[in-house]
């Protein structure tokens, strides 16, 4: 039994009279205690699939179709007082500006408290004590100090260690963290990336890591999905699409980090930039970018199939595949 | 070794705090005194920009890179310290006297949204530095300079009477650019110009940049927290800890040689795609902010080599075996 299943999926944004999709047909599993990522360039709708998970979509945005559940329950039905149960609760989120989540006018332990007391029924002493307790889990020197403190007085990186002690104060099932290291510097960056797979491990809590930092991901996540002007475009252990990338979307997002080529050479960068929700391209959204571009591919989106262990929508893929496939059999024959 | 362009010698920069006037005065000794906290954003740079060189610096937040730059620039006057752009002084300057420099140094900042004035078409905005630094040219020169412009950053020149609004964040940043570039000016200093930049545009952005530094024989001054981009682009990199450099070496020895504590842990931080990296090196602690000055070296308080000598002596940079400069007592001691 998968703990989120995310199936057939489809967001849409209604701007006046049109309606414009921000999310097509995406289907993902997550099972419990595992990590996955979701990378892509801005625009491609990382964010816009982990608040949807959630049903935090709001005007003018909707769900238009498809499935998320939470083991048996079904998310995208629940009404808000039942989504107040799932939220925080069983499925918990870490935004990316630590300053823009936490509020600025009260003090962080206040912040912690508020957070239990509205889930469960503790006198205001308890939940200090628990507060101060993960706190002191997410490595915040003197808890008792910085309880009373204001966010302001705090480093970035202490924001977000708070933010990710409040994340835990319900013990959740799922944290979806949205480019939750992308505001801090590296050595920083390092330690919360470290804290917060300890605390998976630890807790046996599920990841969804939102990131466009492939470093990042490749030290976090143990399956990743690419996401391409709102449909994931390939999907695959991290191990395997980092080394390996299918997708001529995936090869060009790892040939661009500057590692990839010798000091002083030009980078290789993919021509063109994410289409804006309005200008779609027609058939697979990725060929105007794409050096492999066939006329099928402006015409056609291509199907999701499997090629190994990894699964990837390319007209490219398929092909090789189907041609490995005939090949495989003619001996027999 | 090309000419030096930009030399700085032991330039400090200290912002007064912004506490009111009433919360100045302590009372001490049994008497009212006045006492103001200073913020030591800059202690003691000594820095040499050659020509067509790239020089990166990089550090955590709160390190002084962009008071640097901003210094450098002469966005804020420096508290004691002296700048020179090839042989002439140009710290404390007046906004008359600057002029012929402003022509001679642009900048790039970080954010492309807030740095292109968001009521000003993409004409506009370029036709401002141009028509203001070269006033003999006329209207005619000017738009075909502009058109140059615009096609060498690669957007078209029928885009020029658009708004900063209607291009994308690496677009943006490519104009931002062209502005500097379009008073042809030798030395560009560029504050993070790929950090709100996806990795397919900072490519992009990059390869520009690079394009450029061949073409007009440009010099980088390129403030970044990216190290990655710092292996593949820069000729020199310095390491800032606290307005302090720490280690200035070429890219190729910082990489396959870090010396500094300091520069050893933030290497070892970066998150690499191969799976077999090495563990980060853990720093106890986060940056302390610079409100004291600093007696003894200023990376004491993290540093896992730190002896008596570092908490009591400030290390001086000292001239490594390979050209390296490292300011570490502990190196310098070779007890690591």
């Amino acid at each position: 039994m998968n703990l989120l299943s995310v199936n057939n999926l489809h967001v849409s944004f209604q701007i006046k009279k049109q309606e414009l999709a921000a999310l097509i047909d995406v289907s993902f599993t997550l099972n419990r205690g595992e990590r996955i990522a979701i990378v892509g360039e801005s625009g491609a709708g990382k964010s816009i699939l982990g608040f949807s998970i959630v049903n935090l979509i709001s005007k003018p945005g909707f769900i238009k179709s498809g499935s998320v559940k939470l083991e048996r329950k079904e998310l995208t039905t629940m009404n808000l007082r039942q989504l107040q149960e799932v939220r925080g609760k069983r499925i918990a989120m870490i935004f990316q500006d630590p300053m823009m989540t936490l509020n600025p006018v009260i003090s962080i332990g206040d912040q912690l408290v508020e957070t239990i007391r509205s889930h469960t029924k503790i006198t205001y002493k308890d939940a200090r004590n628990i507060a101060i307790k993960k706190l002191q889990h997410v490595q915040i020197s003197s808890p008792e100090k910085r309880f009373d403190q204001y966010p302001h007085e705090l480093s970035g990186g202490m924001r977000q260690r708070v933010i990710i002690a409040s994340v835990l104060l319900l013990n959740p099932d799922v944290i979806i963290a949205d480019e939750p290291t992308t505001a801090l510097d590296v050595t920083i960056q390092a330690e919360i990336l470290q804290l917060l797979l300890d605390i998976c491990h630890d807790n046996g809590v599920a990841l969804v890591l939102i990131s466009h930092d492939l470093g990042v991901v490749s030290k976090v996540a143990e399956r990743t999905l690419v996401m391409y002007a709102g449909r994931i475009v390939e999907e695959g252990p991290t191990l395997e699409i980092i080394n390996d990338p299918q997708h001529p979307y995936t090869q060009g997002l790892l040939n661009a980090l500057p590692q990839m080529t010798l000091p002083g050479q030009r980078l290789n960068q993919i021509q063109g930039s994410m289409p804006s929700l309005t200008e779609r391209p027609t058939g697979c959204a990725f060929h105007p970018r794409c050096p492999y571009a066939t006329d099928k591919c402006q015409q056609e989106q291509p199907n999701f199939i499997h090629s190994g262990v990894s699964s990837v929508s390319c007209f490219l893929v398929e092909d090789m595949v189907n041609e490995f496939a005939d090949q495989s059999v003619e001996p027999h024959e | 070794m090309n000419q030096p362009l930009i030399q700085i010698n032991n330039l400090e920069k200290a912002f007064a705090s912004n506490d009111s006037w009433l919360k100045q005065w302590r009372f001490q000794n049994g008497k009212f005194r006045h006492h103001k906290d200073n913020v030591h954003a800059l202690n003691g740079v000594d820095l040499t920009i050659y020509q067509g060189e790239t020089l990166c610096i990089v550090g955590e937040t709160g390190c002084g890179k962009s008071t640097l730059a901003r210094t450098i620039m002469g966005l804020t006057t420096p508290t004691s310290g002296e700048i020179y752009y090839l042989d002439q002084r140009i710290d404390h300057l007046n906004n008359k006297q600057r002029m012929p420099f402003r022509r001679r140094m642009q900048m790039v900042f970080q954010n492309p949204y807030a740095s292109l004035n968001p009521r000003m078409t993409i004409y506009q905005t370029l036709n401002e530095p141009i028509a203001f630094h070269n006033p003999q040219l006329t209207r005619t020169d000017i738009d075909e300079k502009i058109n140059v412009l615009l096609e060498s950053v690669g957007i078209s020149a029928s885009s020029s009477d658009r708004y900063p609004h209607e291009f994308s964040g690496g677009q943006r940043q490519r104009i931002s650019l062209a502005r500097a570039l379009s008073v042809e000016p030798d030395f560009i200093v560029a504050d993070e110009p790929l950090s709100a930049l996806d990795v397919s545009v900072q490519a992009q952005v990059l390869n520009l940049m690079m394009d450029k530094q061949e073409e007009h024989n440009l010099s980088y001054l390129f403030i970044t927290h990216d190290l990655a981009v710092v292996e593949h682009f820069a000729t020199r990199v310095a390491v800032m800890y606290l307005g302090r450099i720490c280690e200035l070496a070429s890219t190729n020895d910082l990489f396959n040689s870090p010396k500094h504590p300091y520069t050893r842990a933030l290497l070892s931080a970066i998150p690499r795609l191969d799976s077999n990296a090495t563990q980060p090196i853990k720093l106890i602690g986060e940056v302390p902010t610079p409100i004291e000055k600093p007696i003894g070296c200023v990376f004491q308080a993290r540093c896992p080599y730190a002896n008596q000598r570092c908490y009591e002596e400030s290390p001086i940079m000292l001239l490594q075996s390979d050209a390296t400069s490292v300011a570490c007592h502990a190196v310098e001691e070779e007890r690591i």
